[in-house]
């Protein structure tokens, strides 16, 4: 009976410690949704803070500049003082660099302290600025101004409501206003020292987003190599260099579908010269829209039609090219030409819109079977021969 | 050959909130959607939804809005979440009640006084509901009636339906509410709802508005 005893005290000991890890587990959870959550509102919360400065540099309260105690900055329930911090240093930030708002703020200890005051009728004890005339027994200057703001998540908005109080013994509100932003809005990102409406921050996303129309020209840069095939005796094309421009469209709103058509060239003295046509569809990925901010990655497919020539494309025949008719025929000087077709997949990361680095993988359909060429893989069946890289500027 | 030409639209599939491949249902249910014309969605998302045509589309088109809520579910207590996430809709409707049941104490200064079982939660709730009726043209007053610690122990021994009218009347009596001023108070009477009531004291009568 002692050892069964003791086995039920070990498993309730065993059982009451895993019990210990997973909530240990749900609290490092919980801690590290907070902290997720908290990166993302601070932004949208900024942006409340940018729009009430803002409309008091264009409404003042106050006729003349006017000292206001910051009493405090409260932040959505559940998400912690770290952001409250935040906060209330860019209120701070914002008002130092607007002094148009007619707000000075001030230091002010004994008003955010909890006092306790005992009288003959009662013991109150409270913050000071909920009792300004205990605040005047401490010496601290009376009739001055006290600014509270409180964010709340609000489903999916977040509410931003401040209120300023005239610490005299009726306590009295003398402004008050409430903000709201979707969460789906994106962060204006406003300057502090430049502050403008959202309308107007807005206006400049949008200019800076469509600054160069739905059609851009881009400039592009190609390499394609081809795969050694896998019997040593053929000799795979050398790698070809083209240069390529053209036109690429925008399809859809904020450059989430692209469209691009263009012409390339490729000349190497003595080796190859080409000439080919190119179609290709892009979807962007990492976002909706076109981000000025952060590189945007798309998948795109394509196809492209190229047509060689010169003694260094033979390999481009579907018969095995050995060495003996390689010399031989540039002792006849012979000008092979080659026209092909090829369909391409691959990803474009494009950085401001400016400047991309892509890859892709190709397929040519009519060299499938060609003695001089590998293929670099095979997806589903689909041999790809040539892998190529890009850099493109878009103009 | 179809997998490249279809890959970029199933990335897109990743922006879908419904249910799917991408999205579990728990996911989905942090999403809250909203139908409206492509106009509208237009106007709310530029650059992101498709203005109509000049001479209009030739079918015709509607947009889902969905937005992720910006706290997750659990992050917070239920019955917090319930009160919060609706928060402004509750005070608006507390300062509408009250401005418009008692017109006659439109000149009064509004106390305001929160009775909820988070501290915080309550804090919240006052801030919204001074600023409510701010927006209602009221004048409003930071300054919350006091009572004795005498008074708070006999008042926390009755039941609640008269502890609130005895603090209102010893709010009067002691001097701690003035008769040109009226007290708001937001009341939580059940820790199971997520109602919350209103009730006003004047000049030591108290009335429930809500």
């Amino acid at each position: 009976m002692k050892i069964s005893g003791l086995a039920v005290a070990a498993l309730l000991a065993s059982g009451t410690a895993s019990a210990g890890a997973v909530e240990d587990a749900q609290v490092a959870e919980l801690d590290r949704l907070r902290g997720e959550v908290a990166g993302q509102v601070h932004l949208a919360a900024y942006d409340l803070v940018d729009e009430l400065v803002y409309r008091w540099t264009q409404q003042p309260i106050f006729e003349s500049p006017t000292p206001v105690v910051l009493a405090g900055v409260t932040v959505p329930v559940g998400l912690g003082t770290g952001i409250g911090a935040l906060l209330e240093n860019h209120v701070a930030g914002v008002l130092g660099a607007n002094p148009t708002t007619q707000i000075q703020l001030v230091h002010c200890p004994a008003c955010t302290a909890v006092v306790v005051h005992s009288a003959a009728e009662n013991t109150v004890v409270s913050r000071g600025y909920d009792n300004p005339a205990v605040l005047e027994q401490l010496g601290t200057q009376t009739g001055q101004h006290a600014l509270f703001i409180d964010v709340e998540a609000e489903g999916t908005w977040l509410v931003l409501r401040a209120r300023i109080t005239q610490l005299t013994p009726e306590l009295p509100i003398v402004w008050s206003h409430t903000l709201t932003t979707s969460a789906g809005t994106p962060a204006l990102l406003r300057e502090a020292s430049d502050l403008k409406s959202a309308e107007e921050a807005r206006r400049e996303y949008l200019d800076a987003l469509n600054s160069r129309g739905p059609v851009t020209v881009p400039v592009r840069f190609v390499v394609r190599s081809y795969a050694r095939p896998t019997e040593e005796t053929g000799t795979p094309p050398p790698p070809f260099l083209w240069l390529q421009t053209g036109a690429e469209l925008s399809v859809s709103e904020g450059g989430a579908w692209t469209t691009s058509l263009l012409a390339g060239f490729s000349f190497i003295p003595q080796a190859y010269q080409g000439l080919m046509a190119q179609a290709r569809v892009s979807r962007l990925v990492t976002s909706r829209v076109r981000s000025q901010t952060h590189p945007d990655l798309y998948l795109f497919a394509g196809a492209a039609v190229m047509n060689v020539w010169g003694p260094a494309t033979q390999p481009f025949q579907e018969e095995r090219l050995t060495a003996d008719e390689l010399i031989v025929n540039l002792d006849e000087e012979l000008d092979p030409r080659f026209s092909f077709g090829a369909l391409h997949v691959g990803a474009d990361l494009r950085v401001g819109s400016r400047v991309g680095f892509s890859a892709f993988l190709e397929n040519l359909p009519s060299l499938a079977r060609s003695k001089n060429m590998g293929e670099y893989t095979n997806i589903f069946g689909i041999g790809f021969q040539s892998l190529g890289t890009e850099v493109t500027v878009c103009f | 050959m179809v997998l490249p030409l279809v890959l970029p639209m199933l990335m897109g599939f990743t922006f879908d909130p419904a249910p799917g491949l991408f999205r579990t249902k728990a996911r989905s249910r942090h999403f809250e959607c909203e139908r409206m014309t492509a106009e509208r969605g237009t106007q709310l998302r530029p650059g992101q939804v498709r203005e109509a045509r000049p001479r209009g589309d030739f079918v015709g088109r509607s947009v889902v809005v969905c937005t992720e809520r910006l706290l997750r579910r659990g992050l917070r207590v239920e019955r917090d979440e319930a009160i919060l996430s609706a928060l402004s809709q509750r005070a608006d409707d507390v300062a509408s009640a009250a401005s418009a049941l008692r017109p006659d104490l439109r000149r009064r200064t509004w106390l305001v006084d929160t009775h909820y079982g988070d501290s915080e939660v309550a804090a919240k709730i006052s801030f919204a509901t001074k600023n409510a009726l701010m927006s209602q043209g009221l004048p409003v007053s930071d300054r919350v009636p006091m009572l004795g610690a005498g008074d708070v122990a006999v008042l926390t021994r009755m039941e609640p339906a008269q502890a609130y009218v005895a603090a209102c009347q010893r709010y009067y009596a002691a001097g701690s509410m003035g008769d040109d001023e009226a007290l708001l108070a937001v009341v939580s009477r059940d820790p199971r709802e997520t109602v919350l009531h209103a009730g006003l004291c004047t000049r030591g009568q108290w009335t429930w508005l809500r």
